[in-house]
């Protein structure tokens, strides 16, 4: 689902990268506020609190909450690696946006996966560069951050469902997404290739499923946490 | 094994993995572009390991993994240093409001 460079018209491709960046901003300002609210409810509560070169509980919370975000950002880099056969002639490969929102949360989420797909983009061509903010909002924030609220709205009775209906829509919106981003580029008629694309990815939406719930179960062991 | 270690090992071998035995058929939005004939508006970018291919190794299967390899340390490194800037960061902003 990677665009490459040249699919796109340039003031869309651009006025997305802009937006894409900007997200990013905010993203990371969410995560930096969090821990500083966490730093003053450590200092509020602890009585000599050294804020300098020695590290106290902050210092080592955030580094292991960090630490997570990469594990997490590792495994969506390689499994992303990894194209299964999919119908006559097509490869898919996980997305990995609800895996990642599940794990370290919706703003994290779109951190990881952006970042995932700027070193796609910078160093391996997976991806152009100009067609990186569609490839972030298509992946990052459609198939991560919206798709967190949709394992939420639905993760209340059972997990798996949750997890079914993020990636459902994730895959699924994503692709709609590109499809719309196509179109308006003039790559292609929408309603001609509409029925193609959404049948060609309701398969990858029950493969992403299938990996995610595997690989949730497989990180949390490994990390020494609950499955539910 | 260490489990911290092994949560470390998974993803190098799934690279490792992917490299001997991942689809190299073309992926759905691939599909789409070549039955809908625009593929040809594909722009190659030019990078270090476009494809992931390595320069100067010619065995596909090594190729394929260094690669992946690299992509794997690249992430790390971009982390470590976004965990730094949002360390010191976090600490100017608590010590500014005391």
């Amino acid at each position: 689902m990677h665009i490459p460079d040249g699919f796109l018209n340039n003031n869309l491709a651009g006025g997305l990268l802009a937006g894409a960046l900007g997200m990013i901003g905010y993203c990371l300002n969410k995560i930096l506020k969090s821990i500083t609210v966490a730093v003053g409810t450590i200092a509020g509560s602890v009585s000599e609190v050294n804020l300098g070169s020695q590290s106290f509980g902050f210092s080592e919370n955030t580094s292991k909450y960090f630490q997570r975000l990469t594990l997490v950002a590792l495994w969506v880099f390689a499994f992303q690696m990894f194209n299964i056969p999919v119908k006559s002639a097509t490869s898919a490969h996980l997305i990995g946006g609800v895996f990642a929102a599940i794990l370290a949360g919706p703003f994290a989420g779109f951190i990881i996966m952006s970042f995932v797909l700027i070193i796609q983009s910078l160093f391996f061509s997976d991806g152009g560069v100009l067609a990186l903010g569609a490839n972030i909002l298509n992946m990052a924030f459609i198939g991560s951050f919206l798709s967190y609220y949709v394992y939420k709205a639905f993760s209340n009775k059972s997990q798996h469902f949750g997890v079914f209906a993020a990636c459902f829509f994730s895959v699924m919106a994503a692709s709609l997404a590109c499809l719309i981003e196509l179109g308006l580029s003039g790559s292609i008629v929408f309603s001609t290739a509409f029925k193609n694309m959404m049948s060609l990815h309701f398969g990858v939406s029950c493969i992403e499923t299938l990996i995610t719930l595997a690989l949730l179960k497989v990180f949390r062991s490994v990390n020494g946490e609950s499955n539910e | 094994m260490n489990k911290k270690k092994l949560a470390f090992i998974i993803p190098i071998f799934t690279v490792f993995l992917a490299s001997l035995f991942a689809s190299k058929l073309p992926d759905t939005l691939e599909t789409i572009a070549i039955n809908y004939e625009f593929i040809n508006k594909a722009k190659e970018t030019s990078s270090p390991f476009s494809g992931y291919c390595f320069p100067f190794v010619e065995n596909h299967y090594a190729s394929t993994f260094l690669t992946g390899i690299i992509g794997l340390a690249l992430l790390y490194v971009l982390f470590k240093i976004t965990t730094k800037i949002v360390k010191s960061l976090a600490k100017l902003i608590y010590e500014e409001s005391k």
